[in-house]
């Protein structure tokens, strides 16, 4: 059974934007994009930094819209982390709006992105209707909403995962040298303890027969979990939950499921739980739990921070799918 | 080989470069760009609307309609509608500014502006809301709503999808998805033949038009305004907030007002584009701003005297202009949510008398803000930096109703 130890919690994060007025030992301080990065730097950071989340536990970044309180606390920021590879979307403007002068740091930096799903599918029917720019005749079923390139979700790989922290412990650094030992012994700990979470990730999935390793989720989020742990994930939602899912492409994910045999169906934590209960119901397949992919959970929730949230998820999959 | 010791080497092999994004690096790439401001002005008395260039202050274009109009661009700003309540008409004027976007940058096309052949008749049209690529249009005497796509004027064709309204009343509707959220009269008491029933709440209703939920109440319902993806309905209790729900439809939240607050309550609203929340007026003599999303939604701002007219800044979203009776012009930084600038802009227009008695009106445009001043033929063009006087433009009768479309494209 897979390992559910909890690790001890460390000190609060502030999620609404704008920083505590009290006297601090925080010598930085940092907002982070949304709740998973907010993780990352606190580890390194320790007491020395103080977060500022702007999309806080549970929320969708794909979907935020920042507010004049946002802008503020980048405003008095010294450092901002954001994922990057097009995940959040309202970050240009709020920059803008706040006139911050604060490093501005994209933590993937350095890992090797996945192409997007939807790239990927519209790559392979153009090459099988043999031309390049014609789509006549096809239900593209994408129609009205845009993706990156790229898959942003690259911390659902814990190899991607280190690299976030070192980038992380890098930018405190830069913008605090007399911590920087701190940082750095911070960090390398940090990955340390996500080097064990890995190995014990590889061997779950082992665990797991090879003909039951197809599972559904609401949205694309899990297509570096896919690449380095070698689960299959389906989803009726693009890349982002910003558009919603058309009739012609559930109908078509049904019939996949089905065609495929998927193991396992999962809420996420983030999205509205009704598309995902409609496809259970169609396919006979039964809700096998609640998985946190573009959030943490709050604080009294599973997943309240990022090692505990691969566990649980990981965990919970591995139930579903064996008790299926 | 220890776990940990592959897991360094892996580490220390990644570039130690991180990007460093510099606060600007997200503007567009260099292309040849052009740029257009046209000012559309309606007089407040005579039936007349001019289109004026913001650059040259040249009239470009004088549409004689059939009554004083109130002046609204659509959300594509190719289109702005005057809204004539005494003369149960609404004309729409093609601006000749059409933008067109492709991602990482937009395009500019500048033509002719024109009156359209395409009319809106109806008793008293009062609100007339944009949204995405269509307009809501508001009649108070009559008992509906009509909802145009904008498309459809520009080619000269009217059609229309009626909102039932349930009685005449002076309300709004607006949409939101498939939704449309609209005024609730109060239809259990009697009134005059020349008065109109109160508004005592909003209703949810379909595309086919049935009523979803139950109304929720906003007691004297007057002042919507969309940000992000929420609307505000000003209300005597609150501000009513409707977010969309997906396939159960939006969901409203009341946000009441403060029980330190005084007592009075917000009727007029805008609503933040780069940045999600409302500013809204409340009373004469304040503001709030509003963030729906915080634990305390209200900030309350004083201003020293009463206010005649406010606007957002779309281009830069910290900014609000606020005009008061004593002529001062003020800046409010939505994010520090305080004043933070003010200079004199005209005489002082005392806020005694009739709410629609000839004052200036505020548009923005190009870093500069048009203030008409129908005392003296004039609109008067004050930088929104320095809040200084750069010039004036003669415009004659008694300039009132104002707004600027425009901006910088790329060009082919």
């Amino acid at each position: 059974m897979f390992n559910t130890l909890r690790f001890a919690t460390y000190a609060s994060l502030l999620t609404l934007g704008g920083f505590a007025s009290s006297a601090s030992a925080a010598e930085l301080k940092v907002v982070a994009s949304f709740s998973i990065i907010a993780d990352f730097a606190k580890n390194v950071g320790g007491d020395r930094v103080e977060i500022s989340t702007l999309v806080g536990p549970d929320g969708d970044a794909h979907v935020y819209e920042p507010r004049p309180a946002d802008a503020a606390a980048l405003e008095g920021a010294d450092v901002v982390l954001v994922n990057g590879l097009q995940f959040e979307g309202f970050m240009s403007r709020l920059i803008e709006a706040s006139g911050t002068k604060a490093s501005v740091v994209e933590v993937t930096k350095g890992i090797e992105p996945l192409k997007s799903a939807e790239e990927e599918h519209e790559a392979v029917e153009k090459t099988e209707a043999g031309h390049d720019h014609e789509e006549a005749g096809h239900d593209h079923g994408h129609e009205g909403h845009h993706h990156g390139e790229f898959d942003p979700h690259a911390w659902q790989s814990i190899h991607n995962a280190e690299i976030y922290v070192k980038n992380i412990a890098d930018a405190f650094c830069e913008a605090d040298k007399a911590g920087c030992a701190t940082y750095t012994a911070n960090s390398e700990a940090y990955i340390a303890r996500l080097g064990k979470l890995e190995t014990e990730v590889k061997a779950a999935i082992e665990a797991i027969p090879a003909d039951k390793r197809t599972v559904i989720t609401s949205h694309d989020a899990f297509g570096y979990f896919e690449h380095e742990y070698g689960l299959r994930f389906i989803a009726p939602e693009g890349i982002s939950t910003e558009a919603e899912a058309s009739a012609a492409d559930v109908a078509k994910l049904i019939d996949q499921v089905k065609h495929d045999k998927a193991s396992a169906i999962f809420l996420e934590n983030i999205t509205n739980p009704r598309l995902i209960e409609q496809i259970s119901t169609e396919t006979g397949i039964r809700i096998g739990g609640t998985l946190y992919s573009d959030a943490l959970s709050g604080r009294e929730g599973p997943a309240s921070n990022y090692i505990d949230m691969f566990r649980y998820n990981v965990n919970t999959m591995q139930a579903a799918i064996l008790g299926s | 080989m220890r776990l940990s010791l592959t897991r360094n080497r892996l580490l220390a092999a990644v570039a130690a470069s991180l990007v460093f994004i510099a606060p600007g690096a997200f503007a567009d790439e260099d292309h040849e760009t052009k740029e257009a401001w046209r000012l559309f002005v309606a007089d407040h008395t005579n039936p007349v609307v001019r289109v004026i260039d913001f650059k040259d202050g040249k009239e470009l274009g004088r549409y004689d309609v059939k009554g004083y109009a109130s002046l609204t661009a659509s959300a594509s700003g190719q289109t702005v509608f005057a809204a004539q309540t005494e003369a149960d008409v609404i004309h729409a004027i093609r601006t000749g500014i059409n933008f067109s976007d492709h991602g990482e940058h937009r395009d500019l096309e500048v033509s002719e502006p024109a009156l359209l052949p395409v009319t809106f008749e109806g008793k008293r049209p009062g609100h007339v809301v944009p949204h995405d690529d269509h307009v809501v249009l508001f009649y108070d005497r009559a008992d509906k709503a009509e909802i145009v796509d904008e498309a459809d004027i520009l080619d000269g064709k009217v059609e229309k999808r009626i909102v039932d309204t349930i009685k005449p009343h002076h309300g709004v509707a607006v949409t939101m998805g498939r939704y449309v959220l609209v005024s609730a009269p109060n239809t259990e008491i009697e009134t005059k033949p020349d008065e109109l029933p109160p508004r005592i709440g909003l209703r949810v209703v379909d595309e086919k038009g049935e009523q979803v939920g139950e109304m929720a109440r906003c007691t004297d319902l007057h002042g919507e305004a969309t940000s992000a993806r929420l609307v505000a309905f000003g209300c005597k209790e609150g501000v009513l907030v409707a977010r969309p729900g997906g396939l159960d439809g939006p969901k409203l939240t009341m946000l009441p007002y403060p029980d330190d607050f005084p007592k009075t309550y917000t009727g007029t609203l805008l609503g933040g584009k780069a940045m999600q929340f409302f500013l809204g007026n409340y009373g004469d003599d304040k503001l709030v701003l509003i963030d729906a999303d915080a634990e305390q939604p209200y900030k309350l701002i004083e201003l020293p005297t009463r206010r005649v007219d406010f606007q957002l800044d779309p281009a830069e979203p910290r900014n609000a202009y606020i005009l008061t009776e004593d002529g001062d012009l003020h800046v409010l930084d939505v994010v520090k949510g305080a004043i933070v600038n003010k200079a004199k802009v005209t005489q002082p227009y005392s806020k005694d008398g009739h709410w629609r008695d000839p004052r200036p009106r505020l548009a923005v445009a190009d870093g500069q803000i048009a203030v008409t001043d129908p005392r003296h033929s004039l609109v008067r063009v004050v930088d929104a930096d320095t809040l200084k006087e750069t010039r004036t433009i003669a415009v004659e009768g008694q300039p009132f109703s104002i707004v600027a479309v425009g901006g910088s494209g790329a060009s082919h």
